[in-house]
């Protein structure tokens, strides 16, 4: 066989896929297959109503879990000096909690940022400060 | 005094290394026998010293010693022995560490193995070696050293104690799995390299590497399966891979390996694709190394990233240097990796296997780009575009399926051309199969994907078996022998053929499980005692909430009956919300984690998640899924496994 056939087969392949690695990117199939990364900010300001995703702190104290359904819940994400209004229903990732770094995906209506999507950076607590004897109860030891 | 020795030999791994290198690039110039022994004894003396460091600090970590910082961050008195050791590898600089101690192993083995043969070979393989136990220990003696001392302006009574989510057995072991297979392919890199700079590519240096890449890619694949099982066990969202950056990470030069393994076959036996196959491995490597560079840099927001480091740039120079240097030798030995030989017919497995070596090419660059487009896209317009896994299933997908038709149909085409009376009938049988088989599951009603890669995961089976079939025929023909004797001489008289046929079937395994997905439910909901909710077919009743104590954490266990829709019990699972920490005053630093449970079976699992509990009404709140056929990936994970072992069995005369 002549080695052009086997150069144009490559050439193909390549082709094909290029294209089709480049028309999933503009046109993914799912909406949540991609989301624009943006700042609190710049939501508030410009009032974007598609899909999008934000990262932040945990404003410390401001979870409040809903009485009637515990899967409700509501907190503030803080990044810098801006502050969101966050609604989440779904089940929580175990290190939520108030000063955790977090990752929300959803939509911005009226003032409230309806989360479908929640994640934690793991391991902060991991890498925290070390600790302090003074103020630490060391009843867990020996247990 | 003990850190100090830690500290004091992997400076002195890092001098010995220097030396070493040098006085091994001058033999290459003189020759001088002498100053080989001394390069090769330096080069074990690295090693050593590596191996001293290792044991130091895991020593360290099982008395507790929180006057090393890395000790009293991710061990407590509390933490059970085995997770001690493991935390060797939980956090940033012990687990480069331990990189390096693995490298270190592989190079004794490799030094040792080779004092008789591979004279013309083995010097730049040693430096090699060498160099990238450098770059290693550049980073933990200068970046970021496993022996720092702990600074703090109180005495560290206690450590913070492992993360919880490490305390699994998987997770103690994925992490070491997975390093053996990203370091195993630094030994195959050398010996690439090194038959660069001799200008010696013939098949030689393919043989002598041919187990250690199987082994590599053994440990890799377990590595990758293994992580997925932990996500799966542990993290409690019901699946085991979400084309996170570093599963991506790992995946990655899995391809890469993946066709390496399979085209060195290829050069093995006709000396063909010499060029490829250096691209291939060098890509492997470069791939390996970027792989722990995203693991342990904070340039991808993932719950692996364990810190935001100054390890970035350091890794991704090191990452270019391999490139550009690699790829620069290769640029100057064009001329020697002219195969002799050309691809004679389309119909001919050597084209089958280029085929093979395209596709994992291009998946992997699917794979590259989805994992690096918020990078890319941030770069070109300014604004950070995060890919999630539906983008990588719509793209990968296509691509793995025809790959799982190539797997197929690879097997059965002959070496340099298959005739038409040879494809028609080897191709027959399981294409007409593979034809019945859509109808039907047509017929029940599957659409899309899901028909294509159940029809292939059938065309694929019935060529493998009709393969063995054929195989076995044949010697009971010729030698007479039963079924069973058959089979065991056929498998041994070819193992790498049949054990590479075996792992095929393995991966047929797990695209069937792949394919449960497109199947699955989840529902959230409350439940008080007594109540209950329906999915799927299944009704869950929260029979029981029982509170419990534990060593380390506390416990809330519910307890929920799964029936079917006929009434007819099946079982009862006991999810658990616990918090780690309990005792810890600060409310911010008890942990919450919820235990699964999982009901699994052939056909389905059934997954539960106890999300939150209200204590004053009694009311749990819960998470069920039903997952169809995962346990089909964890069957091809060990299928996978076993064809690996046969392949890689040593004959008796060897």
């Amino acid at each position: 066989m002549k080695k052009n056939k086997f150069t144009l087969l490559i050439i193909g392949v390549v082709t094909i896929t290029g294209f089709w690695i480049s028309w999933v990117s503009y046109n993914p199939a799912d909406e949540k297959a991609m989301a624009t990364f943006i700042s609190v900010n710049e939501l508030i300001n410009n009032n974007i109503s598609k899909r999008i995703k934000l990262g932040g702190l945990v404003k410390d104290g401001s979870i409040a879990i809903s009485e009637a359904n515990q899967l409700d819940c509501n907190f503030i994400l803080k990044e810098g000096s801006s502050e969101l209004y966050v609604k989440y229903d779904k089940t929580r990732p175990d290190l939520f909690k108030n000063g955790a770094e977090v990752i929300v995906a959803g939509r911005y209506t009226d003032g409230v940022f309806y989360a479908d999507e929640l994640q934690t950076k793991c391991a902060s607590r991991y890498e925290g400060d070390l600790r302090n004897e003074s103020s630490y109860n060391l009843i867990e030891v020996g247990q | 005094m003990t850190p100090v020795a830690g500290s004091v030999s992997l400076s002195l791994a890092l001098g010995f290394g220097l030396i070493a290198v040098l006085t091994l690039f001058i033999y290459t110039k003189n020759q001088d026998q002498r100053l080989f022994f001394v390069g090769q004894r330096l080069a074990l003396g690295v090693s050593f010293f590596v191996f001293l460091a290792t044991f130091i600090l895991s020593y360290q970590l099982m008395i507790s010693n929180f006057d090393i910082d890395y000790v009293a961050r991710y061990t407590s008195i509390e933490t059970p022995t085995i997770y001690k050791i493991s935390a060797l590898w939980a956090g940033q600089s012990g687990s480069l560490l331990f990189w390096l101690f693995i490298l270190s192993i592989f190079s004794t083995i490799t030094i040792l193995q080779n004092q008789q043969k591979h004279y013309s070979l083995i010097p730049w393989v040693i430096i090699s070696l060498t160099i990238t136990q450098i770059f290693f220990l550049i980073l933990t003696n200068y970046v970021t050293n496993p022996f720092k001392p702990t600074e703090a302006d109180f005495i560290v009574a206690n450590g913070n104690g492992l993360n919880p989510l490490l305390q699994n057995i998987t997770m103690a072991i994925h992490p070491p799995t997975l390093y053996l297979g990203y370091v195993g392919f630094s030994v195959p890199f050398a010996f690439a390299i090194s038959a660069l700079i001799n200008r010696d590519t013939s098949p030689l240096w393919i043989q002598s590497i041919r187990r250690w890449t199987l082994v590599a890619w053994l440990f890799l694949s377990m590595g990758i399966i293994l992580g997925g099982w932990w996500a799966y066990q542990e993290l409690g969202w019901g699946g085991y891979w979400a084309w996170d950056p570093v599963e991506n990470a790992s995946l990655m030069p899995w391809l890469t390996a993946t066709a390496f393994i399979h085209s060195i076959i290829i050069q093995e036996k006709k000396d063909m694709l010499r060029l490829w196959n250096m691209v291939l491995i060098i890509l492997t490597f470069a791939l390996c190394i970027f792989g722990t560079f995203l693991t342990r840099s904070g340039v991808m927001s993932s719950v692996h990233s364990f810190t935001e480091s100054s390890l970035g740039p350091i890794f991704l120079s090191f990452v270019f240097f391999i490139l550009i240097a690699s790829f620069g030798i290769m640029y100057s030995r064009l001329d020697d990796l002219k195969s002799p030989k050309k691809i004679e017919s389309f119909t001919s497995r050597e084209s089958g296997f280029l085929f093979n070596n395209m596709i994992f090419v291009v998946l992997c660059f699917a794979v590259f780009w989805g994992t690096l487009f918020p990078v890319i896209s941030e770069a070109v317009r300014g604004y950070k575009i995060t890919v999630g896994a539906p983008f990588f299933n719509q793209i990968n997908t296509p691509i793995g399926l025809i790959l799982l038709g190539l797997t197929g149909i690879g097997p059965l085409l002959a070496w340099r051309r298959t005739g038409t009376k040879n494809l028609i009938r080897k191709f027959t049988l399981p294409i007409i199969i593979c034809f019945i088989s859509i109808i039907l599951f047509l017929l029940i009603g599957y659409k899309g994907y899901v028909v294509i890669s159940f029809s292939l995961c059938i065309f694929v089976t019935t060529a493998i078996l009709s393969e063995f079939y054929l195989g076995i025929r044949v010697r009971k023909n010729k030698f007479d022998e039963s079924l069973h004797n058959a089979l065991i001489n056929m498998i041994s008289k070819n193992r790498s053929r049949y054990g590479g046929y075996i792992v095929h079937l393995g991966i047929v395994f797990m695209f069937v499980g792949f394919t449960g997905h497109a199947f699955d439910r989840e529902k959230e909901f409350s439940l008080q005692i007594g109540q209950v909710e329906h999915l799927a077919g299944y009704e869950f009743e929260l029979l029981d909430l029982s509170e419990s104590e534990r060593p380390n954490h506390y416990a809330w266990i519910s307890k929920i009956k799964v029936t079917d829709y006929q009434g007819q019990f099946i079982t009862n699972l006991y999810p658990e919300k616990r918090v780690y920490f309990h005792n810890n005053p600060d409310v911010n630093r008890r942990q919450p984690h919820s235990e699964l449970d999982i009901y699994s079976t052939l056909n389905k699992d059934i997954y539960s998640i106890f999300s939150s509990i209200d204590n004053q009404k009694q009311i749990a709140f819960l998470k069920i899924m039903i997952n169809p056929l995962v346990r089909w990936v964890w069957i091809g994970g060990y299928i996978l496994v076993f064809g690996t072992l046969i392949a890689l069995w040593p004959r008796k005369e060897e």
